[in-house]
């Protein structure tokens, strides 16, 4: 297949080897270039790739940020921070990172709470956990698009097997596709559904590598179970709680695709995030400019 | 593409496998410039030749992807110089129209396109599309014969930017069973004052509002129109926001409280498309659904549907059309415009019209086609799709803000919602999108035009 | 159940069957909706069951739209993709931690930097850039523009940094080159990794929606994801039935995978949890 060769790495190579280092014995700089040369031949590649799909747009749209542009207009006006300063001044915008926040906390919190939850139970001696772990985990691996269809079907009001499993507890279904904040609870519990299983897998992971004798040791000590967990198993699990928050942010900030199949923002724009109102603004919208500016503050709040 | 403009793209592409990003800046974004605005095409077409390939982006309106497939063949067959590439380029309007944006500048645009009734003036704007009038005259095709409404949806300037191709309009859809209970004339409510009249027999029957009312984009504003307009408001006259109007004002609070004093509409529960539903399953006694949904609602329906005009106000009927028409790219050559102009007077012609229309629900958009045997057939089998060609006659062109304003139909629909889901004040509701849409005109509108 | 822990664990097999039964309940309503019609899927009160198992609207999923190509497409696209993503993750990674170089630190955080940045700010731009290069509707403009490895990179690197460097050296004292120590050593003691890694690039690549949605508008280049969009009939009522139908054979093949690779994947991701 023609689409299988490797985009050109010579460009990289060519950069790396001017930045060799100068002032060595010549032995030791020849062993230097070569560990450039190599060092470019084998993350050259990956490097040039991230440059010109990652780096290069991402300088490109801090440039349309400027502009104030209508998506497929050939023409634009340069508007410098303008589009920033309209930004702060919407009225909705306290709102919208308001949602973001609430959407982020509780997909990412929620999500780390529950995981960990689960991973303890999952980590208990107990029959059948081993097909219980891989069913947990499974909605991970499903696309968010066909998750948030189906969700939709489950959700929905009038016609939805949730309704009608409330409507036999004797509740009414809440309104989930018409109350903002009802939506924003269902695109919520939609996103830890689909991703909670690997938080619990990872945590089940950490568990897992906690020795045994530690465990042992507290409990000949008279420390009860819960005890144990707060004080012996927690911190032990550090380094993976540290590894999840950031995995699962970024994954949460970047949640694009369950609410565009299930709210598409809405309603009121009760669901809109600021990654799906850049989409919103820019593309549904075609206000090119003036959504090029969200990532940009976004990245400052998230660096 | 000229040959200096080919060799700027070899460069370019040179550059961009580099990854030199600076120089990239430009690539596919706009130039610096205060100019801009709708394409300036008005070609002399007789020496022109039709190009043998040409390119449509459709979302086939009302599942019609073999219905548009047939048309091509039967165009192929007469004019066998010319193959039409059929792409679907979206699952609805706006997905066409975010993609023919985002290839504004590449070379990937196609000659055809679809151009929905809030999407076409973005296309001229941003001088996407070409006027039509030249051309149609040059093809001598009979502008007389499209319904005028249609027609004229796509004028601005004195001149037309597409044609008009899957049309439709609301109607009034009504359960015939429950009217019957409810011991009411086997038809839809001449006026909402008898609706309120009616309304509280049909509760009773239901058990719940009557009335379904659909809240999504591009629907809520588009219904709303028959309340506003029925009470001689509006969203805009021209580029002048009316709705701080009394009477758009009197329309808000009249929905306000239809659904939450007298309870006799209800915004449905169930997501964009749920008012169809609810009154398909019986859940609600009559709802305001488009044409295109007539096909859908009464395969699925298990009682007698019964259609009407839309309600009138005081001040007489109000009836909105939406959907969508077929526009030209301008990036094309004159050769390529020429055939894509040859296909789109072929595709609305009166009997593709008809065809077309019997087969999705969608209107016949010529006027000769609703005599045609086709249309005469459909009405025979399903009488009410008589009414929504009836109600043409009672229909008008949209109001400026809502279809021309990038985001204005958005603003809208948020501002409708808030008054029937959360019960605001219309003086609120209506302030705040008049705020959104105001910047939103004088930052991507007013500059172009 | 004959329970032989120490503590009586029915607070624990609870927690389980209501877990479980949460993330199978709606995959089993899926399922049994892509079996029911209009009618069924419309009644009030709720139809459980479908009345017939007939597959009337798979039948119509894939004569509505062409799922056999849309497979196809996603099945190159994921295995190129996920593939070259992989080589690309673990020759880079192995430069990072083996190959010595000064700024090695800055060509990590280069990589790792890159997993802040949103698709949806890249998305027209990179657009631009397919269609000057003439990659839209190509399975190189679907592919190359998502192929660089960050995430996997940083997996690779966790644990290549866990790895014990005598058996590298003890490599390199027998004359093997970096190619070798790479393909030779280093992968087939990172096996659980590159399972973990393996799973998250294919299940990205496979899933993947905004990007294809763009880059391509004929329906023979269409992935799976987006042609179930498709299905959305516009102007109507929707068919769930038909949806889900299209729903179940998007997920089906994904599921498959994943309980095949599942052993090594569990412990794959952990190396990168537990050094990270």
């Amino acid at each position: 297949m023609a689409t299988a060769t490797s985009p050109p790495d010579t460009p990289v190579r060519r950069a790396g080897s001017h930045r060799a280092p100068r002032s060595r014995p010549r032995a030791r700089r020849r062993g230097a270039l070569r560990n450039w040369l190599l060092f470019a031949v084998l993350a050259g590649p990956n490097i040039a790739l991230l440059v010109v799909f990652t780096y290069r747009p991402l300088l490109q749209s801090f440039y349309l940020s400027t502009l104030q542009w209508n998506l497929g207009s050939p023409t634009a006006i340069p508007v410098g921070l303008a589009n920033y300063a309209d930004f702060f001044a919407d009225p909705g915008t306290p709102r919208m990172l308001a949602i973001t926040v609430v959407f982020t906390l509780a997909t990412v919190g929620g999500g780390m709470v529950l995981g960990l939850a689960l991973a303890v139970v999952l980590n208990r001696k107990l029959r059948f956990r081993g097909a219980a772990r891989t069913i947990v985990v499974a909605p991970y691996v499903l696309s968010g698009v066909a998750v948030g269809l189906l969700w939709l079907f489950v959700f929905d009001p009038n016609f939805g097997v949730l309704s009608a499993v409330l409507r036999v507890v004797g509740f009414g279904s809440p309104d989930w596709y018409t109350d903002p904040g009802w939506a924003l609870a269902m695109v919520i519990i939609v996103y830890l559904w689909k991703n909670v299983g690997y938080v619990a897998l990872i945590y089940l992971a950490g568990l897992q590598a906690v020795p045994r004798d530690l465990l042992e040791a507290a409990s000949l000590d008279g420390a009860t179970p819960f005890r144990t967990f707060v004080s012996v198993v927690l911190p032990l699990l550090g380094p993976t709680t540290f590894f999840l928050s950031i995995t699962t942010l970024l994954t949460s900030l970047q949640s694009f695709d369950i609410i565009r199949a299930m709210t598409d923002g809405g309603p009121l724009e009760g669901t809109t995030t600021m990654m799906y109102s850049i989409y919103l603004e820019g593309f549904a919208g075609g206000r090119a400019g003036y959504s090029s500016r969200s990532p940009r503050s976004c990245s400052w709040c998230s660096s | 593409m000229a040959p200096s403009e080919l060799s700027r793209r070899g460069l370019l592409r040179l550059s961009a496998l580099l990854g030199g990003s600076a120089a990239l800046a430009a690539c596919g974004g706009p130039s610096i410039s205060e100019s801009g605005g709708a394409a300036q095409s008005d070609i002399d077409w007789s020496g022109v030749q039709p190009a043998s390939q040409i390119t449509w982006w459709s979302n086939h309106p009302g599942t019609s992807i073999e219905m548009e497939k047939e048309y091509i063949r039967r165009f192929q067959e007469q004019n066998p110089g010319i193959t039409v590439n059929l792409v679907t380029a979206g699952k609805n309007y706006d997905e066409v129209a975010q993609r023919f944006q985002a290839a504004a500048g590449t070379d990937n645009t196609p000659d055809l396109v679809g151009a929905s009734d809030v999407w076409w003036f973005r296309y001229m704007i941003n001088g996407q599309i070409i006027p039509l009038d030249g051309l149609a005259q040059h093809l001598q095709i009979d502008i007389a014969d499209y319904n005028p409404i249609f027609y004229e949806d796509y004028a601005f300037d004195g001149r037309h930017w597409a044609l008009p191709y899957a049309r439709s309009t609301p109607l009034f859809y009504y359960n015939r069973g429950v009217w019957q209970q409810a011991g009411l004339p086997d038809r839809a409510p001449e006026t909402w004052d008898e609706f309120e009249r009616w309304a509280p027999a049909l509760a009773q029957v239901v058990g719940g509002s009557p009335l379904g009312l659909g809240t999504g984009t591009s629907w809520a504003a588009w219904w709303f129109c028959n309340f506003m307009w029925g009470r001689g408001g509006a969203y805009s006259q021209e580029w002048t926001l009316t709705l701080d109007g009394q009477e758009t004002l009197d329309a808000g609070e009249y929905v306000r409280a239809l659904v939450h004093d007298k309870q006799f509409a209800a915004p449905s529960q169930g997501g964009d498309d749920g008012y169809v539903a609810d009154f398909s399953a019986g859940v609600t006694a009559c709802t305001m659904a488009s044409t295109g949904s007539l096909r859908g609602i009464l395969e699925q329906a298990q009682f007698e549907v019964g259609t009407g005009f839309l309600p009138k106000g005081p001040a007489g009927p109000g009836c909105p059309t939406g959907g969508t028409g077929v526009a030209i790219a301008s990036s094309k050559t004159p050769e390529q415009q020429l055939a894509a102009g040859m296909f789109l007077k072929f595709l609305t012609e009166p009997e593709q019209t008809a065809h077309f229309s019997a087969g999705t629900g969608y209107m016949p958009v010529r006027t000769s086609a609703v005599d045609s045997p086709d249309m005469q057939a459909v009405f025979a089998e399903t009488p009410q799709a008589r009414t929504a060609v009836d109600q043409l006659a009672t229909t008008r062109v949209q109001d400026w803000v809502r279809t021309f304003v990038p985001s204005g139909d958005q603003y809208l629909t948020t501002a409708i919602q808030k008054i029937v889901l959360q019960n605001e004040g219309a003086a609120s509701a209506f302030a705040a999108a008049a705020t959104e849409i105001t910047t939103s005109y004088e930052q991507n509108v007013a500059r172009y035009i | 159940m004959c329970e032989r822990g120490r503590r009586p664990a029915v607070g624990g097999y609870a927690t389980m069957i209501i877990a479980v039964a949460v993330m199978v309940l709606p995959l089993v309503w899926m399922v049994l909706a892509s079996f029911k019609d209009m009618d069924e899927l419309y009644r009030l009160p709720i139809q459980w069951l479908p009345e017939s198992l007939a597959p009337a609207n798979y039948g119509t999923a894939t004569q509505t739209v062409p799922f056999g190509s849309f497979f196809v497409n996603s099945a190159i696209a994921t295995v190129l993709g996920a593939g070259l993503k992989m080589t690309l993750g673990l020759m880079t990674a192995y430069a990072l931690v083996f190959v010595d170089i000064p700024f090695r630190r800055f060509f990590f955080y280069v990589v790792v930097c890159a997993l802040l940045v949103p698709q949806q700010i890249v998305l027209i731009p990179n657009y631009a850039l397919a269609a000057e290069l003439g990659w839209l509707n190509t399975y190189q403009g679907l592919i190359v523009p998502g192929l660089a490895s960050a995430f996997g990179t940083f997996l690779f690197r966790q644990h290549f940094l866990t790895l014990p460097r005598s058996i590298l050296e003890a490599a390199e004292i027998d004359g093997a080159g970096h190619w070798r120590r790479l393909w030779r050593f280093v992968v087939p003691l990172s096996g659980p990794t590159i399972a973990a890694v393996g799973l998250v690039s294919i299940v990205t690549e496979w899933n993947d929606y905004l990007w294809p949605l763009l880059v391509i508008d004929r329906p023979e280049m269409m992935t799976l994801p987006v042609g179930l969009t498709l299905l959305m009939n516009f102007d109507g009522v929707p068919n769930w039935g038909v949806i889900m139908a299209g729903t179940v054979l998007v997920t089906v093949p994904v599921l498959a995978v994943f309980f095949l690779l599942q052993r090594r994947i569990v412990a794959g991701l952990v190396t990168g949890a537990v050094t990270g």
